[in-house]
């Protein structure tokens, strides 16, 4: 079906992401209160990898830093993509979808924001040696501008999640000038409130206000980005006061943060879920009474509570729970000694080999749960082993279905704000990333059907049905939905938490002078 | 002295390659794809695409023969090219030499703060050998080579930042910044330090000439600062370079808790990511100017040395 979707396209998305409680916003403070000549620091926990490649991770940076803005955003507190630089959207054809660009829009360089320098740049990350995850040739085949206000994206196949892919950080829009040189400069070429003055390679980018940001006045005089990976810097930073923000907090850090009455501690669900992979295509996993039996003698409450320090929640499924795409009525699955016993009779189950855990050493918990995980299971009489080794070096195992048991998580919401990519990649038969080994004719119907809803509301409730095949048949054991955790200054205001850390400079963010 | 030089000049040439191959060699002996481990530097996530990782694998050439692409490298670097790095696609010599210069002054910085505190304390020492000061001194200088670097920088952090906000907690912007790194890094070299340069005075001390300078009336005073300090401090200048070219890339600790980008932190990344390039130029660069150093710290030693000179004429 051709859906004529304006700005009220994707209604109730992500709703994690919008939850009031997922920061504050300085109610109570009038604008008139802002003092415009304030800076502030924000702790960043990556530094560009790729210069200012925008299909890499550094246009995280340069969206974070408010100098990046695509033609379609999120908005947190509404849950639903609405307008930037794009003030409508419409599918024209089965492979079709025109966007109706903002007018009086200027890059910091003064050049008109036309549909030309739109198409010059999302051609650049189309056509780069490593594509984005959201905007690559395998799901956008071409970019063309139709006139002046209008630019054309066109798909392989039919998808309603164009506009979901153009809020991509990574479809950010320069101005041409920003790709003469050998690698991409954004300095003076974006449309942000805030324009990158300096950098400090490896260290800081500073940014001065837009005088003449299209959104109107931004409150700030300017800002630094710094880029600091070890965490516990950046939680002292914002303590002492020389962080205003600092992203992804410690668990380590939290309650000295906690208590101190300078700084704000603010927490939401991230679409991460800790998770126990178990190989379905292998014995004893491919009896889903056996899976079910592990599932039953875990005890997520007591897990979460004790490596993740409350930090984490006990999940409930695949998804988070606050999810708009979330299984109605799903619950942490308690922990059932008995039920456990009866399942592992049922499926026959008698126990031989011990049975192996592989814990990543990317995640240094990961030690710690699979060791939970061992004495679960030790009192079902499943014995199990522990083998910690480096993803990359475990990786072809994974994919080739050479293991039994691997604790991982994955960001659902990795490459554009609806799952359908992570439901495709890691849960259907020809799914590129199916570690799970699962293949079920049911399930993989409901995410082709769901992937040519444009409908956002019937859409979730597909995945929601998907998921919940999941989660009957134990494909795999979701252990605790992490948490967003980052820390501000009390001082700040109108700031609005991202779990996905793509927007923390905006033009109406203020710090009172004190 | 010529042969000498020829010697250390041979000497960087092998130290050089011999460890330019093995840099090269990490990411083949370690487990991992290298295109994967380059395409996740670049787009993190988990799944890659595959036809990405086989272009990338063609472009870059790292499925060629492991011969190949190391002589290839040879032949760009033997022009003074070191490449592209492969995460950044931008030269690598734009990315070594801006954390080469910061990590030479975090490392001028440190050595200069040991071999401050080592001569005073050192020297206190050997004067009064055997005595309660000595013991102290030693005691407590010794104590150091103890004290890990990822335990101390916090500490220090939270006493001088945290608490006192007398000293920034991170960064590297002026001298303020360098204070905790650099105190942090100055520990283990002051204990080692101080411990030749107490060895070294206590040697010169009881060297003929400076018992028959005493014996003459000269002072005490100037007995120490005449005839005891050049002699004494000369095991300085050797162990200096070696610190030197050990805490050129081997600062990663405090690099990480400090954030500061320099050469530790560089390399570090460089191996994770697989981007051979940079981690050889690194590498190289900092082999190089290890060899360098050492011989130079040599040099100084034979013309200071009037044992050696005298073994030379």
């Amino acid at each position: 079906m051709r859906a004529l979707l304006r700005s009220s396209a994707a209604m109730g998305l992500v709703a994690v992401l919008a939850l009031s409680g997922c920061g504050f916003s300085g109610e109570g403070e009038s604008p008139q209160a802002a003092d415009l000549d304030q800076r502030i620091v924000v702790d960043n926990f990556r530094a560009p990898v790729a210069d200012w490649a925008l299909e890499s991770d550094a246009a995280y940076i340069l969206s974070l830093s408010g100098c990046l803005e695509t033609l379609t955003r999120y908005d947190e507190a509404a849950g639903k993509i609405v307008p930037s630089l794009a003030t409508g959207w419409e599918q024209v054809s089965d492979l079709e979808w025109d966007f109706t660009l903002r007018d009086g829009v200027k890059f910091q360089d003064g050049t008109a924001l036309t549909a030309d320098t739109v198409v010059n740049s999302l051609r650049t990350v189309l056509e780069a040696e490593v594509p984005a995850r959201a905007f690559n040739p395998t799901v956008v085949s071409g970019v063309e501008a139709i006139d002046e206000r209008t630019v054309r994206i066109t798909t392989p196949t039919e998808s309603p999640l164009v506009p979901y892919r153009l809020a991509s950080v990574n479809t950010g829009v320069l101005a041409p000038a920003a790709f003469e040189g050998e690698t991409v400069d954004p300095f003076g070429h974006c449309t942000g409130p805030f324009t990158p003055v300096s950098e400090k390679p490896k260290q800081s980018l500073t940014l001065d206000r837009n005088e003449d940001y299209w959104g109107g006045q931004v409150q700030l005089a300017g800002a630094e980005v710094r880029f600091i990976t070890d965490g516990a810097t950046r939680a002292t930073q914002v303590q002492t006061g020389e962080a205003d923000v600092s992203l992804s907090i410690p668990v380590s850090s939290l309650s000295a943060l906690e208590a101190d009455e300078n700084v704000k501690v603010l927490k939401a669900d991230s679409p991460r879920t800790a998770t126990l992979y178990m190989n379905n295509g292998k014995a004893p996993f491919d009896d889903v009474e056996f899976r079910q039996a592990l599932r039953a003698a875990l005890d997520l409450n007591t897990l979460a509570g004790s490596v993740y320090e409350g930090a984490a929640l006990p999940a409930s499924g695949p998804f988070a729970p606050s999810e708009p795409w979330a299984i109605e009525g799903a619950q942490t699955p308690q922990q059932d000694v008995e039920a456990a016993r009866q399942l592992l009779a049922a499926a026959g189950y008698t126990a031989g080999r011990p049975l192996e855990i592989i814990a990543i050493v990317e995640r240094a918990e990961f030690a710690d749960v699979a060791t939970v995980i061992q004495e679960n299971l030790k009192a079902v009489d499943v014995p199990v082993k522990i083998r910690t080794a480096e993803y990359a070096a475990v990786e072809p195992d994974l994919l080739s279905g050479d293991y039994d048991m691997v604790l991982s998580q994955r960001n659902r919401l990795i490459d554009i704000a609806d799952p359908i990519g992570f439901l495709t990649a890691d849960y259907t038969c020809d799914g590129g990333y199916n570690l799970s080994h699962f293949c079920d004719e049911d399930y993989d119907k409901l995410i082709a059907q769901a992937a040519r809803t444009a409908d956002t509301q019937e859409r979730y409730r597909l995945y929601a049905e998907a998921g919940k095949i999941l989660q009957d048949q134990a494909v795999n054991i979701w252990l605790v939905n992490e948490q967003a955790i980052d820390a501000v200054r009390a001082n700040l205001g109108s700031h609005v938490q991202d779990p996905l850390a793509r927007y923390v400079l905006r033009a109406e963010t203020t710090k009172s002078g004190s | 002295m010529m042969l000498f030089l020829a010697r250390r000049t041979a000497t960087l040439g092998v130290s050089v390659l011999l460890a330019s191959f093995l840099v090269f060699l990490i990411p083949y002996v370690t487990p991992g794809d290298p295109a994967r481990k380059i395409i996740r530097s670049r787009v993190s996530g988990e799944v890659v695409d595959e036809a990405t990782v086989q272009a990338l694998t063609l472009q870059l050439g790292i499925g060629d023969p492991l011969w190949t692409q190391y002589l290839r490298w040879l032949g760009r670097f033997g022009s003074g090219d070191m490449g592209l790095s492969y995460t950044s696609r931008t030269p690598v010599v734009e990315q070594v030499l801006p954390a080469l210069w910061i990590t030479l002054s975090m490392v001028v910085a440190t050595l200069g703060a040991a071999a401050l505190v080592s001569v005073l304390l050192g020297t206190a020492a050997a004067l009064q050998e055997g005595r309660l000061a000595d013991k102290a001194i030693t005691t407590v200088t010794q104590a150091f080579i103890a004290i890990p670097e990822y335990w101390l920088a916090p500490v220090l952090v939270l006493i001088f930042a945290l608490k006192l906000s007398v000293l920034p907690s991170a960064g590297w912007a002026g001298p303020a910044s360098a204070v905790l790194p650099v105190t942090v890094l100055a520990l283990r070299p002051i204990s080692h330090f101080t411990s030749a340069v107490r060895e070294g005075v206590l040697d010169a001390l009881s060297a003929e000439h400076v018992v028959a300078a005493r014996s003459r009336g000269l002072g005490r005073r100037k007995t120490v600062l005449k005839h005891v300090l050049p002699n004494g401090l000369l095991p300085l200048t050797t162990l200096a370079a070696v610190w030197f070219a050990g805490l050129l890339g081997g600062s990663v600790i405090v690099e990480v808790i400090f954030a500061i980008p320099g050469m530790g932190r560089l390399l570090y990344d460089a191996v994770l990511n697989s981007d051979i390039p940079l981690a050889q130029g690194g590498v190289v660069v900092v082999v190089g100017l290890a060899v360098v150093l050492t011989t130079a710290a040599d040099l100084v030693h034979r013309l200071l040395n009037p044992r050696m000179r005298a073994h030379h004429a």
